[in-house]
């Protein structure tokens, strides 16, 4: 009988793919075979049956391929950690030198271990993108295309000053049954009226034309357009509103003319019921004996004295602002400065 | 010659790092050359692939990245991955915080027939977790969304809400009518 030698190589051989129930088996032989020595058959058989090596499945013996040292194992500590997870690939336990656990622990246990553990294999995992992977990308992705911030515009005043208009879109990144997004399409546009180059005739046609879209607090016109199929359609649509805002507010209109009390945006005292009685009022407070006529003259001085445009700026802010506290009072002391009280 | 293969084998290496795989022959070839330039005139910062165009940069003023995921822990690693690329790249990060998670919960009947007061119940719960960054330039907002978006993990995804600052247009500066009275 000659010496036998466990030849290593014949463990990687072949590759079992085999269900060891015995109900089929599917074998698949490397061509790569080296035999050192001849040996009998027989031999070789109970010597793998022996060793372990082998098993006999309906009487073919079978070659289980047994693992050699995992990778970990001789890996530096100071090894270079991209070159073996350099892209986005699954957790490999022989290659990752951690002691992970991972799992529902065992009944007055510990997690199961890393070998062979399907839950480590599920999760996403981040051995591509360690800090030193993330400095090495950001390195060379600074060399190509990443420009700087002007720093003239370091505060957001200096930005709203010199670029009014701010255009807010979004992006999706997701995976399913499709790729797009509808909401993707949709630019809202936003620009101060202050800053446009409008008169007071123009900015109150602008407001009264915008309608909803214009805050009153912010003094903001907000455009939102979702009407095109395409993001960049839709951008130019808000753009072509906004021109065409601002040009048919600069119109004036024939029927423009024709503008009642009722559809002034602001309260005015001239030529209000308000100041016509506190004409009506001051006269009457005159001397007995005065003349009942009113002459041009007298009427400008009487409005122009500092009781009535006291009295005529805490109408106006009541008006306007709506009644606080603070309006009220001031309300109160002026009429009884008017009424000397 | 050692030194254009060493160079070689380098840039495949950092190639591999970047594409994930080794770029054809001819293609290498162009980067070994693009990197032996780079390291004769050390002024320039750019290689040639990219060029330079007239067209100003369109401007950010705020970029934000809202990342959504039913795993905590992977939008953990996420968020130390995309703010410390930020850092790296230069870009001024405002805050990065974790909207409040978003659960929803299913009560059905337990039983296949009757059995009307046994029900089961399932939720499905989605974590958050948003990026804010602020005054960044069309370039390199375009680069780093690209890189952030290249290694977003399975079953995450991302909403990117961009606001841009632009000038008045030049048809809007002035109106069209001097007179403004149109009869």
């Amino acid at each position: 009988m000659a010496a036998s030698i466990t030849h290593p190589a014949l463990s990687s051989l072949y590759k079992i793919n085999s269900n060891i129930n015995g109900i089929y088996s599917l074998i698949s032989f490397n061509r790569r075979i080296s035999i050192s020595s001849v040996r009998s058959s027989s031999a070789v058989a109970t010597e793998t049956e022996a060793s372990g090596r082998g098993v006999r499945v309906s009487g073919v013996l079978v070659l289980i391929a047994q693992a050699g040292e995992p990778r970990s194992e001789r890996m530096a500590v100071d090894q270079d950690w991209t070159a073996v997870y350099p892209t986005a690939a699954s957790f490999k336990p022989a290659a990752v030198p951690l002691p992970v656990r991972m799992g529902y622990p065992v009944k007055r246990g510990v997690p199961p271990a890393k070998k062979g553990n399907l839950e480590l294999i599920k999760i996403p995992n981040f051995l591509h993108l360690t800090p030193v992977a993330i400095k090495k990308h950001c390195e060379a992705l600074k060399r190509d295309s990443v420009t700087e911030w002007p720093s003239a515009l370091d505060s957001d005043e200096k930005c709203m000053k010199r670029f009014p208009i701010q255009v807010q879109s979004k992006e999706f990144v997701s995976a399913g049954l499709s790729l797009r997004n509808p909401d993707a399409r949709i630019v809202t546009l936003k620009v101060k009226l202050s800053s446009l180059n409008l008169d007071d005739h123009a900015r109150k046609k602008m407001i009264k034309l915008s309608e909803e879209r214009y805050c009153k607090d912010t003094d903001t016109l907000t455009i939102t357009t979702d009407s095109c199929p395409l993001r960049k359609q839709n951008y130019d649509y808000a753009m072509y509103l906004l021109t065409v805002l601002y040009h048919e507010s600069w119109k004036t209109e024939a029927w423009e003319q024709e503008k009642t009390r009722a559809d002034m945006e602001e309260y005015e005292w001239e030529d209000s019921p308000s100041q016509k009685k506190v004409l009506d009022t001051l006269l009457r407070m005159r001397a007995l004996g005065a003349k009942d006529e009113v002459e041009e003259g007298t009427r400008e001085e009487l409005l122009g004295q500092p009781v009535v445009q006291e009295y005529r700026d805490t109408m106006l802010r009541l008006k306007n602002e709506g009644e606080t506290e603070e309006n009220l009072h001031k309300y109160k002391e002026a009429v009884k400065k008017l009424f000397n009280i | 010659m050692a030194a254009c293969v060493s160079s070689i084998r380098s840039v495949r290496v950092l190639s591999k790092i970047i594409h994930g795989h080794f770029l054809p022959a001819a293609a290498v070839q162009h980067q070994a050359s693009s990197s032996r330039w780079l390291h004769g005139t050390r002024g320039s910062a750019l290689s040639p692939a990219v060029s330079l165009t007239e067209e100003p940069d369109t401007l950010y003023q705020e970029l934000s990245v809202r990342v959504k995921g039913h795993d905590r822990a992977v939008l953990d690693s996420y968020e130390f991955f995309a703010t410390l690329a930020a850092r790296e790249l230069g870009l001024t990060l405002d805050r990065a915080f974790e909207p409040r998670k978003h659960t929803e919960k299913l009560t059905l009947l337990k039983s296949v027939h009757i059995f009307k007061k046994h029900r089961v119940q399932y939720e499905s719960r989605t974590h958050q977790r948003c990026i804010q960054m602020s005054r960044v330039t069309g370039s390199t907002a375009r680069v780093y969304l690209e890189y952030i978006q290249r290694n977003l993990p399975e079953g995450v995804a991302m909403e990117v809400t961009k606001t841009s600052v632009e000038k008045i247009p030049e048809h809007i500066q002035k109106p069209l009518w001097t007179d403004c009275t149109l009869e």
